[in-house]
């Protein structure tokens, strides 16, 4: 039992963890209608920003978090602004298939600048605080519980200000009906840019919550891009509770399948797989996910 | 003015054509494999390539020409190494040396062997990479079953008797974990005590370990070591994470990182004081004895980079020379005449005297350097170079 009370708990936290970089591709699909390929890298430039405040300058490795994710909040509308607008200003004719190509793009970019720039080589950002805590027989890593708590709230945050403010409505306007939202004076572009600001910011964050953790490099970002993805149709295309839920859920799997997998000797080389079973599994019996909604495509 | 700009432009093309000309039919091609980013394992990439031109810079001119050293990134992927080698077979080299990652190197002995180009693995451990028996490669490092089933000896005399170990799923790891399975199947430690061996493969890309890592601190009797069958951020992650989770380094539990990246500055970066007491393996060591090739090599590397080399460094350094030596031995760039040469060859490099074995049985010892050595040493402090860690086994040296 103690056994799996373990595996769960970190089932648990690796899923806190999933669900703050998921949630920010969830938000940026819900008003903008594209998926954004280079999550992943923001997430890797999160991590650097956050590293170079720490050790460059010795800002406290939490302030770093919120400050990498100012920095990133600043490059995804650069990004927005000059890259993706078009799409929406009805200066590009194939958009789908533009959105994936500059997404992309420019994920290939971040990674090949990263590296140059930073070197190739694996970093360890500072701790939030060194050394384990014992919980009853458990032991689990500080900068995971730090992490957790610190994922907790910025969902917390963000559902309360999608929820409860009018920028929240406004985001949730435009994500329902862009002209609706238009007639009644919102400005889709202007509810555009700060989507996909904060989304971007959000997997920057996570980026710098675990590079303690992870530990970070150029191409951190390339797996946790593509599990973002899995939670996301998972909990259903554009549905932040269902990217929470999809999230918990792929940790869950994730840590349970593979010690409780059929031979534990190969769970692990498995493990990657585990989430994509799932989402089969999901879609077949749910095809929108376990919260999606049918209209999903770019106007 | 319109006359002067013609005639400077034609002078122009002129050097330009000249130089190109001159290039190709002046300078013998050597080519590098070596992964330069990632997935590969940049930090020992970065070494051999410095290592390579320091070789080639210091041998100058091979059959009278100058050489052009041309070192293509593999980035520790397959078909990245197999574009690498047709890339340099297309520009004619004389030869490749290098590489790091066996899976890579699979790859790469293909397109030696078909396209007749000299390949001196400098660093790649899977027995199948000489296990092939391919006339055109060579290796220096040692091989997977060279040295593991003496560290499966020393796991014996040391009297361990539950071994655990998270293995990555290439070539070079699981070659290792059919290693330790054969070499601890039914049998006893010093002890007399039945060896128990647990291993659980993994993908590369895998960055949580804390679900096996608990299955292993849950085991009763504690496992008495933990062998890190990783290489690059996984290798550092198993160590940070079982550390974290106070499973090894402990009293009962060693760690054993068997990949390169715990030589590097990078691995007390990463894993910080939890790699105080890890156990891993090098192929040099200053206590067997630093020679004056040793001492000359790595005064000019530290001078260079302001770093201590590794053995993969010196591997890759001595893997240049031994080519050119095949080169000049041979007097043509001929590839069968080169292969013939490397099979002549005594080189006396940096780790040694360089030959290569004919033996073909077992598989993996035709044109395998016999005398590669590897020891095992223990990290007794934070931020210890390798070079101060305390050996372990130099009983390993014996033949």
């Amino acid at each position: 039992m103690e056994f799996f009370v373990a595996q769960a708990l970190n089932g648990l936290i690796i899923g806190l963890l999933y669900a703050l970089i998921a949630i920010g591709l969830s938000l940026i699909f819900s008003v903008l209608k594209l998926v954004n390929f280079a999550h992943g890298e923001c997430y890797m430039m999160g991590a650097f920003v956050s590293y170079y405040l720490s050790t460059l300058f010795g800002i406290n490795p939490i302030l770093s978090v919120f400050l990498s994710m100012v920095v990133v909040f600043l490059i995804g509308v650069t990004i927005q602004y000059l890259f993706l607008r078009p799409i929406y200003t009805g200066a590009v004719e194939r958009k789908d298939e533009y959105a994936i190509l500059i997404t992309f793009g420019l994920g290939i970019f971040f990674q090949n600048l990263a590296n140059s720039v930073f070197g190739p080589w694996t970093k360890k950002s500072p701790d939030f605080i060194s050394g384990v805590s014992a919980m009853g027989s458990l032991t689990v890593d500080n900068n995971r519980l730090i992490v957790s708590a610190v994922a907790i709230v910025i969902m917390a945050v963000l559902l309360l200000v999608i929820g409860k403010t009018f920028i929240g409505k406004a985001l949730r306007a435009v994500s329902q009906d862009r002209d609706a939202a238009a007639i009644v004076g919102i400005n889709p572009h202007r509810m555009n840019l700060l989507a996909f600001g904060i989304g971007v910011a959000l997997a920057g964050g996570a980026g710098s919550l675990m590079g303690p953790i992870f530990l970070i490099s150029p191409m951190m970002g390339i797996l946790f891009g593509i599990k973002s993805f899995v939670i996301i149709v998972l909990g259903g295309m554009g549905s932040i509770k269902g990217a929470i839920i999809g999230s918990l859920l792929l940790g869950e799997i994730e840590s349970l399948g593979s010690v409780f997998f059929l031979d534990p000797s190969r769970g692990l080389a498995y493990k990657n797989a585990f989430g994509v079973l799932l989402l089969a599994i999901v879609l077949l019996l749910k095809p929108t996910g376990l919260f999606g909604e049918r209209h999903v495509r770019m106007e | 003015m319109k006359k002067g700009l013609t005639v400077i432009g034609l002078a122009l093309l002129v050097a330009l054509m000249g130089g190109s000309l001159g290039w190709t039919q002046e300078r013998i091609v050597v080519g590098g494999v070596a992964p330069l980013t990632p997935p590969g394992a940049a930090e020992s990439g970065a070494e051999m390539k410095i290592a390579m031109e320091m070789a080639v810079d210091e041998i100058g001119k091979l059959l009278g020409k100058p050489i052009k050293l041309q070192v293509e990134d593999t980035r520790g992927l397959p078909e990245e190494g197999t574009a690498a080698m047709n890339r340099l077979a297309d520009a004619g080299a004389v030869g490749v040396v290098g590489e790091f990652h066996s899976a890579v190197a699979k790859a790469e002995i293909e397109v030696a062997n078909d396209r007749k180009v000299p390949l001196v693995i400098s660093e790649a451990w899977a027995d199948v990479i000489t296990g092939r028996q391919y006339p055109y490669v060579f290796r220096i490092a040692p091989a997977n079953s060279l040295f593991y089933t003496k560290v499966a000896n020393w796991v014996k005399s040391i009297g361990a008797n539950n071994v655990v170990a998270i293995v990555e799923n290439t070539d070079w790891g699981l070659g290792i974990d059919s290693v330790f399975k054969a070499g601890f199947a039914g049998q006893k430690n010093i002890k007399g005590e039945t060896i128990s061996y647990t291993s659980i493969v993994a993908e590369r890309t895998v960055t949580d370990f804390t679900p096996q890592l608990l299955t292993f601190k849950a085991m009763r009797p504690r496992p008495d070591l933990v062998m890190d069958i990783f290489t690059g951020t996984g290798e550092y992650l198993i160590v940070k994470q079982a550390a974290e989770l106070g499973l090894a380094t402990t009293r009962e539990t060693a760690i054993f990182p068997v990949g390169t990246s715990a030589l590097y500055p990078e691995y007390w970066e990463t894993v910080g004081e939890y790699g105080v007491f890890s156990i891993t393996k090098t192929g040099y060591h200053p206590l067997l004895g630093v020679t004056p090739a040793i001492k000359e090599f790595t005064t000019k590397f530290e001078a260079k980079t302001g770093k201590t080399p590794t053995f993969a460094a010196m591997e890759a350094y001595d893997s240049i020379y031994v080519l050119a030596k095949a080169v000049e031995m041979a007097k043509s760039t001929e590839p069968d005449a080169v292969v013939a040469a490397l099979e002549k060859i005594k080189y006396n490099g940096v780790l040694g005297t360089i030959y290569f074995s004919q033996e073909r049985e077992p598989d993996y010892m035709f044109h395998q350097w016999p005398g590669a050595k590897a020891v095992i040493i223990q990290y007794t402090e934070k931020g210890q170079k390798y070079t101060d860690a305390q050996l372990l086994w130099p009983a390993l040296l014996k033949p």
